[in-house]
């Protein structure tokens, strides 16, 4: 079946068998291999892209499915070679270790900024928790979120000598 | 990491491992079929059925297997495809090749194996009692325990189990493999070792290692399954690169990789412990027996390391241990961060915990008052030194109050019925070499090029844990230039030859040794060239972030002008460097040495808090004091750290591997195996470093810092043991890793037992 659809911004039409997933769809037809397959159930995370401004594993749709669809992946998370705020803050905290998991993780954070620009660090974790980091123990994750939403400064539940001190 | 190329390419998506390469046009996909069973025999193999999906599908059986069908290191008990007997449920039988990965799984589901079942063992005190082993029983043993046992004021003895653990990097196991000029193959393989997968392939494939070019691009974790464990896909896709001609690549799913792969060693454990009236243990005693699955594998360099931190962090003078590493029906167990010393310190914690009740004494006041302190020798004869044991376990208590923290604890428990506290402070003793003396040795390759720029290989694996940045920092500083020159490359087998896995925490050790070698070669030929040069003696001039000294004063010399100078003067700017760990030694006959370069020391307290009506529990907080030596790389050092301790806590309280009564792998995937997830980690985390002080026998005096910390988990295991005994108003005894909800609630039901089946029935 012929499908049309948009990623990052780019207008794609391709032939497409029924059972592909949107995750094949992108990394084999596409060739956006940034999105990775963690564990094809829908359950690590790694697969997260955000269609029509909602997460989704790309690994539980199917390619049909995004069919006239806006679709964004990690790929299009910097602009024109410039970091995005929140790549830049994941940077600045170390959040990456094998980077396996980051494109997802990253795609997590920005639907959770956008959804809300100041989350508590309750509400990180919630937008992260289908998000599996196996390196971490996603401290640095959390960090890296309160810094893109601008809410590092002084005092308590803050980042004092490197760590997170949220109690 | 910050600020390293690498990094920046992982956050924008572009880092390609290796399902992530572009596809040649004729690549074709490779797939096997797992045993469904978990011990048979293969009567016949019928592909008609897969090979009437497409002409290019191709079926490869152990009969296509050109060398040796074997890819067993130690002990040649791992055929790469089973001609008659299969092992463990979810062994690879059969590959199969087609144009697409769904054509090439399909294929492989498609190929008709009959065959017979047989029974299989799965439980290691069976196969114990059939002499089912893989190796032939060891002890280790110092002074005199059965007197000791005779004169003790207290003993007590148990039973310890401890669970296997997947090891869930998220990058699957895979490889990618092409067949050049005829006869020889180049490999991309996601192992910790490329030394490891080049031998087996040139084995299984009858070609020299020189005709076999294995490469390892950054690995999407690895924490030990990639060690032995990338070997056979790695042969798999060389076989099927070798037969067809074509290129192919192997990666597996999730649910494949759980159920063909090892995980950490499942061990059951029986212990005996005995102590003075005055709290100081006297004696211990362990059986350990390794479910060490379905061969060989690392099973007998872990059950090593298990002996040797059989005491943990304590000094005592008596000890008989024994490790039985015992051959059953289960996937291969191999090595997993820790590499068996976890389980040889859940033990001897566990015998703490017991002789602290069997007295009636504090468990904190008792584990600090038997650490090791310097001038200890070990069981296995080795003399400490640098001893930092009661240095961190004291700075935990003064970091938590630890005795208002207790007081605070006890008087919450006082006031709610339905909810208690608990905490633990477990201490940390951990040597670091790998356990094989022969395998600790590091290479290195380094290319200095005219214009300045530095590049360095090493036989170092990147999966995660940053060790090329770290060996960037040992390079610049060797040569004295800034770390903007220095760039890593990639692990190749034609860069480093004879290479060890990089595991055993031993990564940066010894390969950033070997880059220091070579680094300080070239700099001392390039101060030589200098002094020609300014007609000055070598050793008064000196390179400092890319500035020529003489003395303390600035030459104006530039690196670069110096390099560009030395090479038009046909100076040699590349050098190998070797690096051998020196001073280890050991006698297996006498089971005394000195086998570790030096230890690593640190404490750790945890507290959870437990949900009495349903047996939930959350992990409040944790305070870890830890000796990283003078760190190359604080912030990655503490990154190693946070992430070593989620995967012990992991270990200790959630992770749970499951079998069927069968041998069936129960857990295939993260709906039916739980790893830590964000919710997972306490709130608060503290982590702090020792001061750097002393001079371990290491490169630059750091000290190594991948496993160590793995060891914290097990606190929060006592810990919630601490709160489930405050529920139930006794000192219940139950060691059982890992203690997961239900667990908990068979302890708080008073059963003791976890509520299964038949319950439900």
């Amino acid at each position: 079946m012929r499908i049309t659809l948009k990623v990052n911004g780019g207008t794609y039409t391709r032939e497409v068998e029924g059972h592909r997933t949107l995750l094949r769809f992108l990394r084999e037809d596409l060739g956006f291999t940034g999105t990775k397959e963690g564990c094809g159930a829908g359950e690590c995370g790694a697969c997260t892209v955000i269609m029509d401004g909602k997460t989704v594993n790309s690994c539980m749709v199917l390619a049909l499915e995004a069919d006239g669809a806006n679709v964004e992946t990690i790929e299009g998370e910097a602009s024109a070679g410039k970091l995005s705020v929140i790549q830049e803050a994941f940077d600045r905290h170390h959040a990456v270790q094998c980077g396996y998991c980051t494109g997802g993780m990253i795609m997590s954070v920005r639907d959770l900024l956008h959804r809300n620009p100041k989350p508590s660090v309750e509400e990180i974790k919630e937008g992260i928790e289908g998000n599996f980091c196996r390196c971490t123990g996603y401290q640095q994750i959390i960090e890296a979120v309160l810094d893109a939403s601008g809410q590092l400064g002084e005092g308590p539940g803050q980042v004092r000598e490197g760590r997170l001190e949220h109690a | 990491m910050k600020g390293v190329p690498e990094a920046l390419r992982n956050l924008r998506g572009e880092t390609a491992y290796i399902d992530d390469l572009p596809e040649p046009r004729d690549l074709l996909h490779a797939a096997v079929q797992l045993s469904e069973g978990a011990r048979g025999k293969i009567l016949s193999i019928d592909p008609s059925r897969a090979l009437a999906l497409d002409p290019a599908v191709r079926v490869v059986t152990a009969h296509d297997v050109p060398g040796e069908n074997q890819i067993g290191s130690a002990v040649p008990d791992e055929p790469l495809l089973p001609e008659g007997e299969w092992e463990y449920w979810g062994q690879p039988l059969v590959l199969c090749l087609a144009p697409t990965r769904q054509l090439a799984r399909e294929a492989a589901r498609l190929v008709t194996i009959v065959s017979e079942t047989l029974r299989p063992v799965l439980d290691p005190r069976e196969a114990a009692g059939q002499d089912a082993f893989v190796m032939p029983s060891r002890t280790q043993s110092m002074g005199n325990p059965g007197a000791a046992f005779a004169a003790a004021a207290f003993t007590a003895e148990g039973r310890v189990e401890s669970g296997g653990q997947e090891h869930l990097y998220l990058e699957t196991q895979g490889a990618y493999a092409e067949r050049r000029d005829g006869d020889r193959v180049f490999v991309i393989s996601s192992t910790q070792g490329t030394t490891i997968v080049q031998r087996a392939i040139a084995r299984v494939l009858g070609l020299p290692q020189s005709g076999v070019e294995v490469e390892a691009r950054r690995l999407g974790g690895g924490f030990g399954g990639k060690e032995d464990q990338a070997t056979p896909w790695a042969c798999l896709a060389a076989l099927g690169a070798w037969v067809s001609g074509k290129p192919v690549k192997l990666y597996l799913d999730r649910a494949t990789d759980m159920r063909a792969t090892g995980k950490r060693h499942p061990y059951s454990t029986d212990f005996r412990i005995a102590a003075d009236k005055d709290g100081r243990i006297t004696a211990f005693e362990a059986d350990y027996y390794q479910n060490s699955g379905s061969s060989c594998d690392l099973s007998p360099a872990i059950m090593s390391r298990t002996l040797f931190h059989a005491a943990g962090a304590y000094r005592i003078p008596n000890l008989r241990v024994t490790g039985r590493m015992c051959r059953t029906n289960l996937p291969s167990f191999t090595a997993f961060r820790g590499f068996g010393a976890p389980q040889g310190y859940f033990v001897i914690e566990a015998a703490l915990d017991a002789i602290s009740n069997r007295m009636g004494f504090d468990p904190v006041e008792l584990r600090r008052r038997n650490l090791l302190s310097e001038g200890d020798v070990t069981h296995y004869g080795m003399p400490l030194k640098e001893v930092r044991a009661i240095e961190a376990f004291d700075r935990v208590l003064e970091k938590t109050g630890w005795k208002a923290l207790r007081a605070d604890i006890e008087a919450f428990n006082a006031s709610h019925p339905l909810e208690k506290r608990g905490a633990a402070i477990i201490p940390n003793c951990f040597g670091v070499s790998f356990t094989k003396l022969p395998m600790n040795r590091g290479g290195a390759l380094v290319h200095v090029h005219a214009d300045g720029s530095v590049l360095v290989s090493t036989g170092a694996v990147e999966m995660g844990q940053q060790v090329s940045r770290k060996i960037a920092r040992i390079a610049a500083k060797s040569l004295g230039v800034p770390l903007e020159l220095i760039r890593v490359e990639r692990t190749s087998s034609l860069t480093v030859a004879n290479t060890v896995p990089t595991a055993a925490s031993t990564g940066c050790d010894i390969n950033g040794a070997a880059a220091r070698v070579a680094c300080l070669e070239i700099r001392d030929r390039l101060l030589a060239h200098a002094a020609t040069l300014r007609a000055s003696g070598p050793g008064l001039l000196s390179l400092e972030e890319g500035r020529l000294l003489e003395g303390s004063a600035d030459t104006s010399m530039t690196w670069k002008q110096l390099v560009t100078s030395a090479d038009e003067s046909r100076v040699d700017l590349s050098a190998h460097g070797y690096w051998s760990t020196p001073g280890l030694f050991y006698d297996m006959k006498t089971e005394r040495g000195s086998p570790f370069a030096y230890h690593v020391y640190g404490a750790a307290l945890v507290e959870v808090r437990l949900d009495c009506l349903c047996g939930r529990v959350k992990v409040e907080r944790a305070t870890i004091v830890h000796d990283a030596g003078t760190s190359i790389d604080p912030v990655v050092d503490l990154c190693q750290v946070e992430g070593a301790f989620a995967q012990g806590l992991g270990w200790a309280l959630l992770e749970e591997l499951r079998f069927g009564a069968d041998g069936r792998p129960m857990s295939d995937n993260l709906s039916t195996y739980k790893v830590p997830d964000v919710h997972f980690l306490p709130a608060r985390l503290d982590i702090e470093f020792l001061s750097e002080t002393g001079s371990p026998a290491s490169v630059l005096n750091s000290k190594a810092i991948g496993e160590p910390p793995l060891i914290y988990g097990i606190a929060g295991y006592f810990a919630l043991l601490e709160a489930i005994r405050a529920a139930r108003g006794d000192r219940i005894e139950s060691w059982d890793l890992p203690l997961v909800p239900e667990k908990v609630l068979g302890l708080l039901a008073g059963t003791g037992r976890v509520l299964g089946q038949k319950d439900l029935q």
